[in-house]
C-alpha cells in the first residue's frame, strides 16, 4: 500500500467515524419542545364553600402532599346561628381525589371524587349538619370541578362526571340506590342547537334552574359567547345569557353555578377578566369585571353573593345583582377558602397541614377566631 | 416502566435467601455433572488404553497452533464472563437488578428502547430467582467453555455463545449500552462493555485460518481506529457538557460521572482517588477533555495505519490510557451498588491487545494440517466418518476415551450453561409470577386446623348464603372495603387471577368477600365494586354482606379489625385470606397486604392462592 492511498483511506474512516459519531451525538438528543402560547384556561378549584338552611359548609384540603396520596379533604360546618366551625367529613371512605358538595334543601349531599384504584363516586348526605351520614352511590366518575352535583330539595339530582356527561337521578332515594340515569353527553350537548352556536368544549357545572329544569354550562369555542344552557323538556337550550360587546373577543368558560328561586348564579371567566351574573327574568344581569388571577377558590353565598380567592392573597366579593365587586384585605397566609361569615362579613379558613384557622374580617382586618386540630390519617392511603 | 420493578427492597431476606439456595442448589448439580462426566471419561480412558496417549498430544498441539491474538481473547474474555458470572451471584441481584441496574440506564432513552428493555426488566422482576441464578451459570459456563475449548468447532461454538449471550445482556441489561440515551461517552463505557464482549466472540467464532493472517488484525485495528475516532469526535462534540469542569456552579458532565462514582460505597482510597480527580476534572474540565480527545484521535489514527512499530507503541500507550480511565472514570466497574461487570476498558484493552498480536503473527505459528481434528478427538489422517458412524455406541465410546481433559471440562461448561439456560427459558415463556415475591411480603402463612365461623349473610344479588352451603367447596375467604382506593381492589385481582389460573379446578373453589366496612356495606357498593373490578360476570365469586352487627360478629370472630377512622381516611381494616377446605376447616391464612403491588407482586399473590387452594384441594 502507497502512502497516500493509506492517507485518503484514513481520511475516508475518519469521515465515516464522524458521521457516525455525529449521527449518535443526534440519538441521545431531545428535541426541543416549543412552548404553548395559549395562556393556561382557568380552572376552578374544589375549595369552596356554600350556605344551606342548616348553616355554612366549607371544604379545604389539608394534610401533605397529594403526590404521596397525604392530602385528605376536609367537610367544615358552622351551624346556623353558631359561630364555631366543627370538622364534619363524612367518615369510610378516602378522599384524597376530592370532596364536592351541594345543598338540597334541608341536607347537604356530599360526592367523592376517585381517586387510586376506586372508579365509582360514593355519596354521603346529612340532614342534621354532619352529625349523621346516610350512604348513596354514583357508580362513576365525579367531575373535578366544585359545582359537580346539584339536588333540589324535591330530590332530583345531577351529577357532572369527568368526561362531561351529566347523570340524573329522579329522587334522593334513588340515588342512594345508585340508580342514575344519563341526561345528556358532552357530545350530544355540544350537537345541540344551542351547544353547537358556542362551540361547546367542556362542561364544568351543574345546577337547577327555575322549575327544577336542569341547568349545565362550561366553556365555549366562540368568542364572546357564554355557554350556560337549560334542558327543558328534553331539550338544551340557551339560558340566554349574553355578556356586554366588550367581551365580544374573549373566551368565555364558566367557573361555577350557584341555584337559586330565581335561577342559577354564574361564576365566569372571560379572557382577562372574572365576572358574575345573575337571571334577571328573561335577561341577565352581568356584573363589572374583576381582574383575573389564579383562582384558588370559590363559591355563592345566600342572596346571590359570590366570591372568589385569587392568587397573591387577593380576595372579592360581590354581594349580588347589581352590585359591584369588592376587594376584601389580603387574605391570612395559607387561605384556602374563604366562607360568608355572621352579619354579612366574611371567615377565611387558613391551612397549615393538619391546622385549619379560622380567621373572621372585622373592622378592616382579619382576627383569628378559632383553630382546629384535624386528625389526618397520614400513610392511611398509601 | 411499569412492569420491571417488583416494588420489594433488593436486600429483602426471604428472596435473598431463596436464591442463595438456588445457587447453591444448582451449583451443586453442575458438580455432580462435572464429577459424573470425570467419572465416565475416566472409565472410557480404562478400558481403552491404548489411544489414551492422545489427548496431551492434542492439547500441546492445541497450544502450538493457536494464535496469540485468539488465545487471548478467548481466555481474557472467558475470564471475564466468569467474573460477570461471580457479579451476578450479589445477594442484591436477584430483586435490584431491574431497578438498580436496568431502569437507571433504560430510563433516558427512547421510548421504544425502554419499551423493549421493560419487558426484559418484567421477566426478571416475575422470576427473580430464575433469572439471578440463570445469569450466573450461564455467565460462568460461556466464560468456562470459552476457557477450555481451545480449538476447533467447540472453541468456536463458545464464541458465538459469547455473541448471543452479549447480545441479551447489551440490549436488555445495558439498554443497546446507552447509545438511544443522552450523556453517550467512551469515558463511562459507550457503546457498552458486553458490545465488546460480543465483538470478540465474533472473532473467536471466526475460522482459525482467519487469524493465520495479518489481515485479519489490520481489518480488527482498523476497526477500533476508527471506532476511538468517532468516540473523539462524539467527545469533542460542542453541547454535550465535556469541555465545561463547573456549568454555573454546577459539576459538568465529567465531573458529575465522576463524582457520581466517588460517592458510592468502596474502599477509601478509591474514593479518595475519585473525588481527587473529580476537583481536578472540576477545575480543568476543558483540559481533562482535550486531553481525552487527542488521545482517542491519535489512538484511532495510529491502529488505522496499520505499522505494526507505530500500532505497538500506540497499544502500550493505549494500555495505560485505558487503565487510568478504568480507575478515575469507571471505578473498576463493578465498585459500589450492583456492579454487574468490570466495565469497558480491560475488554477494550484486550481486543486492540488481540488485534496487535494478530497483525503481527509469531514465527512458530504455521498453519496445521491436524490441528482442527484437535476437538473431536478424530485422528486427522482419517476420512471424516459420516454421523451415522459417529453415533454409533462404540464410536462414542472411542470417542470419549481419547478426548482430552479440556474437552470434557468443555462439555461441563456447556452443562452448566445448560443448567442456566433451562429455567431461564422457562421463565421467559411462563406469564405467571414466582410465588417467593408473595412470601416475601406476607410472611410465611399460618397452617390452621380449625373450623370456619358460621354465618349467615347476603350476597350481591341479594341471595341468602351460609357457612354450611360452602361446604363441599374450597373456600378463599377475605375482606374488602367496597368503596376502598388501595388494598382491596388488588386482593380482588389476585383472586380474580387465581381462580383463572385454577383453570377447570376453578369450578371446586369459591372465591368469598366479605364486607370491611361498616357504613358503605350494602349490596349497592358490592355490586359496584363488582363491576368495577370486573368480577360481576365471575360465576364462583361471592361478596357478602349483612347488618352491622352480623359483619362486626364475623369481623370479631376471625380477628378482623375494622373501624372508620376520621379526616377523610379510608375505613381500617387488615387484610388476610383465609383457606377453607371443603369440609369447612381452616387450613391456612395468610396476611394479604399486597405490598408494593406491582404486576409481579400481584401475579405471585395470585400463585400463592392458587397453590393453598389445590393444596386444600388435594388435602381434604
Amino acid at each position: 500500500m502507497t502512502a497516500s492511498r493509506a492517507w485518503a483511506r484514513l481520511a475516508l474512516l475518519g469521515c465515516a467515524s464522524l458521521g457516525c459519531a455525529s449521527l449518535l451525538a443526534g440519538c441521545g438528543t431531545q428535541a426541543a419542545k416549543v412552548a404553548a402560547t395559549a395562556p393556561p384556561p382557568v380552572t376552578a378549584p374544589l375549595s369552596t364553600s356554600l350556605v344551606t338552611a342548616q348553616g355554612t359548609w366549607a371544604i379545604a384540603v389539608m394534610g401533605g402532599p397529594a403526590a404521596s396520596e397525604n392530602n385528605f379533604w376536609q367537610l367544615f360546618v358552622r351551624p346556623a346561628a353558631a359561630s364555631k366551625w366543627s370538622l364534619v367529613t363524612p367518615a369510610g371512605v378516602a378522599d384524597n381525589g376530592g370532596l364536592v358538595a351541594t345543598g338540597a334543601g334541608s341536607s347537604l349531599l356530599v360526592g367523592f371524587r376517585p381517586s387510586q384504584d376506586l372508579a365509582f363516586s360514593p355519596l354521603a348526605a346529612s340532614a342534621d349538619t354532619g352529625r349523621n351520614w346516610s350512604t348513596g352511590l354514583l357508580d362513576a366518575d365525579l367531575a373535578n370541578v366544585p359545582d359537580a352535583i346539584a339536588a333540589t330539595p324535591a330530590g332530583p339530582e345531577l351529577a357532572l362526571l369527568q368526561d362531561g356527561s351529566i347523570e340524573r337521578a329522579p329522587t334522593a332515594s334513588a340515588a342512594a340506590a345508585g340508580l342514575w340515569s344519563r341526561l345528556t353527553t358532552l357530545s350530544a350537548l355540544a350537537a345541540s342547537a344551542a351547544g353547537s352556536r358556542c362551540g361547546l368544549a367542556g362542561v364544568h357545572a351543574v345546577s337547577f334552574g327555575q322549575n327544577e329544569a336542569p341547568v349545565a354550562a362550561g366553556s365555549c369555542v366562540r368568542r364572546g359567547v357564554a355557554g350556560v344552557f337549560t334542558e327543558v323538556g328534553g331539550t338544551w337550550r340557551s339560558a340566554g345569557l349574553a355578556l356586554p360587546a366588550a367581551f365580544g373577543r374573549d373566551q368565555v368558560q364558566v367557573l361555577g353555578l350557584a341555584g337559586t328561586a330565581a335561577g342559577s348564579t354564574v361564576l365566569m371567566a372571560a379572557g382577562h377578566s372574572l365576572l358574575a351574573a345573575w337571571p334577571d327574568g328573561a335577561r341577565w344581569s352581568v356584573s363589572d369585571p374583576v381582574a383575573a388571577g389564579t383562582v384558588r377558590a370559590s363559591g355563592f353565598g345566600t342572596g346571590g353573593s359570590a366570591w372568589l380567592l385569587l392568587g397573591g392573597g387577593r380576595a372579592e366579593t360581590v354581594a349580588g345583582p347589581g352590585r359591584s365587586w369588592q376587594a376584601l384585605p389580603a387574605v391570612p397566609a395559607g387561605t384556602a377558602t374563604l366562607a360568608p361569615g355572621p352579619g354579612g362579613s366574611y371567615e377565611a379558613l387558613a391551612v397549615a397541614g393538619s391546622k385549619l384557622t379560622v380567621w373572621r374580617l372585622g373592622q378592616g382586618a382579619w382576627a383569628a377566631v378559632q383553630v382546629i386540630k384535624v386528625p389526618i390519617q397520614y400513610g392511611s392511603s398509601s | 416502566m411499569p412492569g420491571m420493578n417488583s416494588g420489594l427492597s433488593p436486600d429483602d431476606p426471604t428472596v435473598v435467601a431463596a436464591f442463595r439456595s438456588a445457587l447453591l442448589h444448582q451449583g451443586a448439580i453442575a458438580l455432580i455433572v462435572l464429577v459424573f462426566l470425570m467419572m465416565i471419561w475416566a472409565t472410557a480412558r480404562t478400558w481403552r488404553t491404548a489411544p489414551a496417549a492422545r489427548p496431551e498430544a492434542d492439547e500441546a498441539g492445541a497450544r502450538a497452533g493457536e494464535s496469540r491474538g485468539r488465545w487471548l481473547l478467548r481466555t481474557g474474555f472467558g475470564t471475564i464472563w466468569i467474573l460477570d458470572g461471580i457479579l451476578q451471584a450479589q445477594p442484591k441481584m436477584a430483586t435490584g437488578l431491574p431497578t438498580l441496574v436496568i431502569q437507571p440506564t433504560a430510563a433516558s432513552s427512547l421510548s421504544w428502547v425502554q419499551h423493549l428493555v421493560n419487558w426484559g426488566g418484567t421477566v426478571w422482576s416475575y422470576h427473580p430467582i430464575q433469572a439471578g441464578t440463570a445469569s450466573v451459570w450461564i455467565q460462568v459456563g460461556i466464560g468456562a467453555w470459552l476457557i477450555t475449548a481451545a480449538r476447533g468447532r467447540w472453541s468456536r461454538l463458545a464464541g458465538l455463545s459469547s455473541v448471543g449471550w452479549g447480545l441479551i445482556v447489551w440490549i436488555f441489561g445495558e439498554s443497546f449500552g446507552g447509545i438511544f440515551a443522552p450523556g453517550l461517552s467512551w469515558l463511562t463505557g459507550a457503546p457498552g462493555a458486553v458490545l465488546l464482549y460480543v465483538v470478540a466472540g465474533a472473532l473467536i467464532a471466526l475460522p482459525e485460518g482467519s487469524w493465520r493472517s495479518p489481515r485479519l488484525g489490520r481489518l480488527l485495528l482498523a476497526g477500533l481506529g476508527l471506532f476511538f475516532i468517532g468516540m473523539a469526535v462524539l467527545q469533542a462534540w460542542p453541547g454535550r457538557g465535556f469541555w465545561q469542569g463547573t456549568t454555573h456552579g454546577q459539576p459538568g458532565t465529567l465531573t458529575a460521572m465522576v463524582q457520581s462514582m466517588a460517592s458510592t460505597h468502596q474502599p477509601h482510597f478509591l474514593s479518595a482517588l475519585l473525588t481527587q480527580f473529580g476537583s481536578f476534572a472540576a477545575g480543568n474540565g476543558f483540559a481533562v477533555n482535550l486531553t481525552v480527545v487527542i488521545v482517542l484521535a491519535a489512538l484511532g489514527a495510529a491502529f488505522l495505519t496499520g505499522r505494526p512499530r507505530l500500532v505497538r507503541y500506540a497499544m502500550w500507550f493505549g494500555v495505560v490510557f485505558c487503565l487510568a480511565v478504568w480507575v478515575l472514570v469507571q471505578d473498576l466497574g463493578f465498585l459500589g451498588g450492583v456492579g454487574t461487570d468490570p466495565n469497558s476498558m480491560i475488554p477494550t484493552i484486550l481486543l486492540f491487545a488481540a488485534g496487535y498480536l494478530a497483525l503481527t503473527p509469531a514465527p512458530q505459528q504455521v498453519p496445521q494440517t491436524e490441528e482442527v481434528q484437535a476437538e473431536t478427538g478424530t485422528p486427522a489422517a482419517a476420512a471424516a466418518p459420516g454421523w451415522s458412524q459417529r453415533l454409533r455406541p462404540r464410536a462414542l465410546g472411542s470417542a470419549l476415551a481419547t478426548a482430552s481433559a479440556r474437552s470434557v471440562a468443555a462439555f461441563a461448561a456447556v452443562a452448566v450453561i445448560v443448567l442456566g439456560a433451562a429455567p431461564m427459558a422457562s421463565a421467559t415463556v411462563n406469564r405467571t409470577a414466582d410465588p417467593i415475591l408473595a412470601l416475601a411480603i406476607s410472611g410465611d402463612s399460618e397452617t390452621l386446623d380449625i373450623p370456619a365461623v358460621a354465618f349467615q349473610l347476603t350476597d350481591q344479588n341479594g341471595k341468602a348464603v351460609t357457612q354450611a352451603s360452602l361446604r363441599g367447596k374450597v373456600v378463599l375467604l377475605t375482606f374488602l372495603d367496597p368503596v376502598c382506593t388501595t388494598d382491596c381492589p388488588i386482593i380482588a385481582q389476585e383472586l380474580k387471577q387465581a381462580g383463572t389460573l385454577l383453570g377447570a379446578q376453578d369450578k371446586d373453589v369459591m372465591l368469598v368477600a366479605v364486607v370491611a366496612n361498616p357504613t358503605y356495606r350494602s349490596t349497592v357498593f358490592t355490586q359496584a365494586f363488582d363491576r368495577q373490578e370486573g368480577l360481576a360476570a365471575v360465576p364462583n365469586w361471592l361478596y357478602l354482606t349483612g347488618s352491622t352487627s352480623q359483619l362486626a360478629a364475623l369481623w370479631r370472630q376471625y380477628g378482623v379489625t375494622v373501624e372508620n377512622l376520621p379526616a377523610g381516611a379510608m375505613s381500617a381494616h387488615n387484610d388476610l385470606v383465609l383457606v377453607i377446605d371443603r369440609s369447612g376447616e381452616i387450613r391456612q391464612e395468610l396476611n394479604a397486604d399486597p405490598g408494593p403491588a406491582t404486576a409481579s407482586t400481584k401475579s405471585s399473590f395470585a400463585v400463592l392462592l392458587t397453590q393453598y387452594a389445590r393444596q386444600a384441594l388435594g388435602g381434604s
